[in-house]
């Protein structure tokens, strides 16, 4: 084994060398020109799509290699058990790829840890390994698919689907790409056998193979939904592209301006002071309140879901924000030498969640900045280098954004809309307390645009949840109209229902080829993961018609199995679980029998009948 | 110390007798021009077949064919000889063979339409071959 | 129970690729010693078979059996007594000559060097060379080599000379027939090349479409056909009712029937049928070979 180990890593070694070269000269490159450690996500996606990318290609390559029937024999025609060849193959494989993919991050690691004053946390150092892995499990997916029977090739790729979507962060993704790698070695080792074709022999391996596959087949639905939607879209008669959206819809709420909003909400309202309020709003400014995150950082993520670091410009420091110690870290622009820590206050205290610096509050300096960390906001004092908490909201809530309204300050976090005097926030350096608090009528994965007019007595705000109505996870959409007080009451005004734009299977197109598989996929992309405040919705309740067309799939998919499972060459009990699975899963397991095992041919068989003479 | 005499003879692959038939007939044609002669020493089993690249058990046939017919002897430890002339058919048994070659050969001629007389004279020039033995 | 007494049992062994019966109820039964050679056209099976007696195609019905092993459940320490070569002669082109054969060494427990360096002497191979610069020829040589001091049971060769120039043939079929090693262990080879068959062979396997339709030593078989001339006047009788009918065919007005089984009897039938005279004679085993497989195939037309 070790022999073929050192054999196959001989093949592989011009052009390991060489693609660790080439990738340590693009990394030193960057390196020299930013910092690699804080960089937005999509420059680590790029990179893992493109480690992804090479471990396919080198598995489709040497796997490639050694599939043809004559080198297949040649390989596994030999006294020594196929796990232990395919361990020598892979093993290869993925030595070099660590010394291709892995190797060069960690120099550039060190490289920034040492040679420069940038920050580099423990989560950073987890970067190699991660590289590592991606690039794994590329290369164990790109190997089963090769070893694949045709019919059965590419449903390891589904793995590498799920990687790119799961949303866990820092060491737990790391942990999700050790399953996915798990599985994969598993469907490696049950694939790698001297006879092919043939399907899974044990109950274990059959799983193992089965739900990929089966995954696979759903993606497949999926996509093809998506060619559908294409088609709808270039046809004309897509809700998102007509001239005209379809009335008291949600597309119709979206497209239009702030003021027609407010209007459409008054149009629903049956206070007294509704007609005062439409003259006001016809004649005053609308203001929408925007976010300043545009994703919420994790603490210990490996990418950077929000911008880690801001400038000061009038010091020439730049700051960024260090997961391990929680707190700022400067080096001076020009030069790059470091220019020491900043906290909380004048302890210089850790800052309670990773911070993003967004503009200063309104009358502050222009050089100042606001710091959002959690529920916190910070006041960073370019002058005198320090960060003064100013304004703390409940805990547990995340603070999203700030906006000015007239003279005032307005805070939106996702579970309400604080209002703060404007004075008070240039007055002194004292943590603001909060005028007036509307709670956000819905969840926060659901408002799509929030708006407010300011009144002599107070506020009308209003809010659309329209974000994901047309899907499955969205509520069904409709517009508030708020009233906030002056003494901080708050009454609902309006409330106005919206329209679902598009009929219910097509927002549960997720759903209905299979209900079992869409939880898999639930499951698969939240493994491990927390979940999103800024993500939360309250899903509308799933139409009878939906469930009974769901129910109506499996059964046709039971039945179908009933037929299906006689024609093909399996134990009793083996029938029994794919009939049941059939039932349960639907159409995608259906389709995963017919893939997997081979008709059992007709019993007459053609025989090579003699030429008459 | 008697030494392997070589063997002269070739066989033909695509030939209508088998290889082993080929063996047996030409070194039984060489005992009887005496190019081989009584004692003399054949080459091993695996030597003749290197020489004539064939399998080494269709040698062994060859030769177990020759010993029992009679026209070599086995001495122990040494290999195989070129026996002593004796007869080993009844005659008989003898003039039956006769009889068939001459029957085939006459067949040939027939069947050829060959002038008797010139058959005559080229099995005269060919029968010389052996009288140089009994000469 | 233990079937120790071939080396290759096959019952009713068949392999349907689609609608096309690759082996068809196939009973074949090698028994230990000598050299074997299967012979049939392209397509009758042959590397089918041995792929399926090594375990890398499932059958479709029936049972192979190697080694007294079931095909489909080898242990690696089986594998280790069945040694294979075929006319690719796959070895990993970027490896030294050395190093290959160390790791072939290391492998196999029961490795004979001196069998090796016998074969490998026919060659010009020198350890330092990488495999992907040697020769067809020294290649073949080299498998043989690394192949046979595996000192296997049971040796395999499917097509192994194919491509081979002369003198790279008659050096492997050398190394094959005289080696140590080959002495030892049963040799199955599979060839279309009658004239190596012709030298190689003590038992002649006939595979065609699948089916087994001949095994016997080659003298027995070529026994078998005979060459008939007959002069006959008209068109002859039909195809169909000659028996043992293998191939007709019609040159410069003369019949010439290629038949099996027929003794003087057949003569009679065809003066019956009508012919001036008749003549017979014994084939050489290629000709008797190729018309046994051309007995189902297409007539050229008569000249």
């Amino acid at each position: 084994m070790h022999d073929l180990f050192k054999a196959e890593l001989l093949r592989f070694r011009g052009w390991a060398l060489g693609a660790f070269a080439a990738h340590l000269l693009v990394l030193a490159f960057l390196a020299r020109v930013v910092d690699l450690a804080q960089q937005p996500p999509l420059v680590y996606r790029v990179f893992g799509g493109v480690y992804t990318l090479a471990g396919v290609l080198l598995g489709l390559y040497q796997m490639g290699s050694y599939r043809r029937p004559n080198v297949w024999l040649n390989l596994l025609h030999r006294p020594l058990a196929p796990w232990r060849i395919a361990a020598a193959l892979l093993g290869a494989g993925l030595a070099w790829l660590a010394v291709a993919a892995a190797l060069p991050v960690l120099l550039a690691a060190i490289y920034q840890a040492g040679l420069t004053a940038r920050v580099v946390d423990h989560r950073h150092w987890l970067l190699p390994l991660a590289a590592w892995l991606l690039t794994a499990c590329g290369y164990l997916a790109g190997a089963c698919c090769m070893l694949g029977t045709r019919k059965r090739a590419a449903a390891a790729l589904v793995l590498l689907i799920a990687l790119a979507l799961n949303q866990a962060s820092g060491a737990w993704a790391l942990l999700v790409q050790a399953v996915a790698l798990s599985w994969l070695v598993a469907m490696l080792v049950v694939s790698f056998r001297p006879d092919l074709s043939a399907p899974p022999r044990s109950p274990p391996a059959t799983v193992l193979l089965a739900l990929p596959l089966q995954m696979a087949v759903y993606v497949l639905i999926l996509l093809l939904q998506f060619g559908g939607q294409m088609v709808w879209i270039m046809q004309g008669s897509h809700p998102n592209n007509t001239a005209t959206p379809p009335p008291g819809g949600q597309n119709e709420t979206e497209r239009m301006t702030s003021k027609q909003r407010m209007l459409a909400g008054l149009a629903a309202s049956t206070a007294p002071q509704a007609p005062l309020w439409r003259e006001q709003v016809a004649l005053s400014d609308v203001t929408g309140i925007g976010l300043d995150l545009r994703a919420l950082p994790v603490r210990g993520a490996l990418t950077n879901a929000a911008p880690t670091d801001f400038d000061d410009g009038k010091r020439g420091v730049r700051w960024t924000f260090s997961h391990d110690c929680m707190c700022l870290v400067g080096y001076r622009i020009a030069g790059g030498r470091a220019a020491g820590t900043l906290g909380v206050g004048a302890a210089n205290a850790a800052f309670p969640a990773p911070t993003v610096a967004a503009g200063a509050l309104p009358g502050q300096p222009r050089d100042d900045r606001s710091l959002i960390a959690g529920n916190m906001l910070y006041h960073y004092v370019s002058e005198t280098a320090r960060v003064l908490p100013r304004i703390r909201l409940p805990a547990g809530e995340w603070l999203l954004g700030t906006a000015a309204v007239g003279t005032n300050l307005v805070v939106l976090s996702d579970r309400a809309l604080y209002f703060f005097d404007g004075r008070d926030v240039v007055a002194d350096e004292k943590l603001l307390v909060p005028r007036q608090r509307m709670p956000i009528p819905g969840a926060a994965g659901d408002l799509r645009d929030l708006e407010l007019i300011e009144l002599v007595d107070g506020y009308l705000v209003s809010a659309s949840f329209t974000q994901y109505a047309y899907v499955m996870d969205g509520a069904a959409p409709y517009q508030t109209l708020s009233w906030v007080h002056d003494d901080g009451r708050v009454t609902q005004v309006a409330r106005r229902a919206i329209a679902f734009d598009y009929p219910a299977w097509f927002r549960y197109q997720a759903w209905w080829p299979s209900p079992a598989l869409y939880e898999v996929r639930q499951g698969a992309l939240g493994l491990f993961a927390t979940p999103d405040p800024m993500q939360a919705t309250r899903p509308a309740p799933m139409p009878r018609s939906i469930e009974w067309l769901a129910g109506l799939l499996m059964l046709v998919s039971l039945l179908a199995s009933l037929w299906l499972v006689r024609r093909r060459a399996l134990s009793m009990p083996a029938r029994v679980a794919w009939v049941l699975a059939c039932g349960v899963i639907g159409l995608p397991a259906l389709e995963s029998l017919w893939l997997l095992y081979p008709a059992l041919e007709a019993e007459q068989a053609v025989r090579l009948r003699p030429l008459a003479v | 110390m008697p030494r392997t005499q070589a063997l002269m003879i070739q066989i033909a692959t695509g030939d209508a007798r088998p290889i082993s038939k080929q063996i047996v007939d030409g070194v039984r044609m060489k005992i009887a021009t005496a190019e081989l002669a009584p004692g003399d020493q054949l080459p091993s089993v695996r030597g003749l077949a290197q020489q004539l690249t064939i399998n080494p058990n269709t040698v062994a046939k060859a030769y177990a064919e020759l010993t029992a017919e009679g026209w070599l002897e086995s001495r122990q430890g040494l290999g195989l000889f070129v026996a002593a002339p004796r007869q080993r058919l009844s005659d008989s048994e003898r003039d039956r063979r006769m009889d068939e070659a001459i029957s085939a050969f006459v067949h040939e001629v027939a069947a050829l339409d060959y002038p008797p007389q010139r058959a005559l004279a080229r099995l005269d020039r060919a029968l010389q071959v052996l009288s140089r033995k009994t000469a | 129970m233990a079937d120790t007494d071939y080396v290759i049992e096959t019952r009713a062994l068949c392999k349907r690729y689609g609608s096309k019966l690759a082996l068809d109820t196939l009973d074949l039964a090698i028994a230990p010693g000598r050299i074997h050679a299967i012979v049939g056209a392209n397509g009758a099976g042959k590397s089918t078979l041995f792929r399926v007696l090594l375990g890398f195609l499932p059958p479709s019905s029936g049972s192979a059996r190697i080694l007294g092993r079931d095909s489909q459940r080898l242990t690696p320490a089986d594998r280790g007594r069945i040694g294979f070569v075929n006319e690719e002669h796959t070895l990993p082109g970027w490896m030294r000559v050395s190093a290959v054969t160390a790791m072939q060494r290391r492998q196999y427990p029961r490795w004979n060097q001196r069998a090796f360096d016998e074969v490998i002497g026919h060659y010009h191979v020198l350890p330092e060379q990488k495999v992907g610069q040697l020769s067809r020829g020294e290649r073949a040589g080299f498998n043989l080599a690394l192949t046979l001091a595996q000192g296997p049971e049971l040796l395999v060769l499917d097509e192994p000379t194919l491509g081979l120039d002369v003198v790279a043939k008659r050096a492997f079929l050398e190394s094959l027939m005289y080696s140590s090693a080959a002495e030892a262990c049963t040799v199955i080879y599979c060839s279309h090349q009658m004239e190596e068959i012709e030298r190689v062979a003590e038992n002649l396997i006939i595979l065609e479409r699948g089916r087994l339709a001949h095994m016997s030593a080659p003298e027995a078989f070529c026994a078998r056909v005979s060459h008939w001339i007959a002069d006959m006047p008209f068109a002859g009788p039909p195809p169909a009712s000659v028996p043992g009918l293998l191939q007709v065919q019609r040159i410069d007005g003369l019949h010439h029937y290629l038949v099996l089984d027929q003794d003087e009897d057949f003569g009679a039938f065809l003066r019956d049928a009508g012919a001036r005279s008749v003549q017979s004679m014994p084939v050489s085993l290629d000709r008797a070979v190729n018309g046994f497989l051309a007995k189902n195939h297409a007539m050229p037309v008569a000249a």
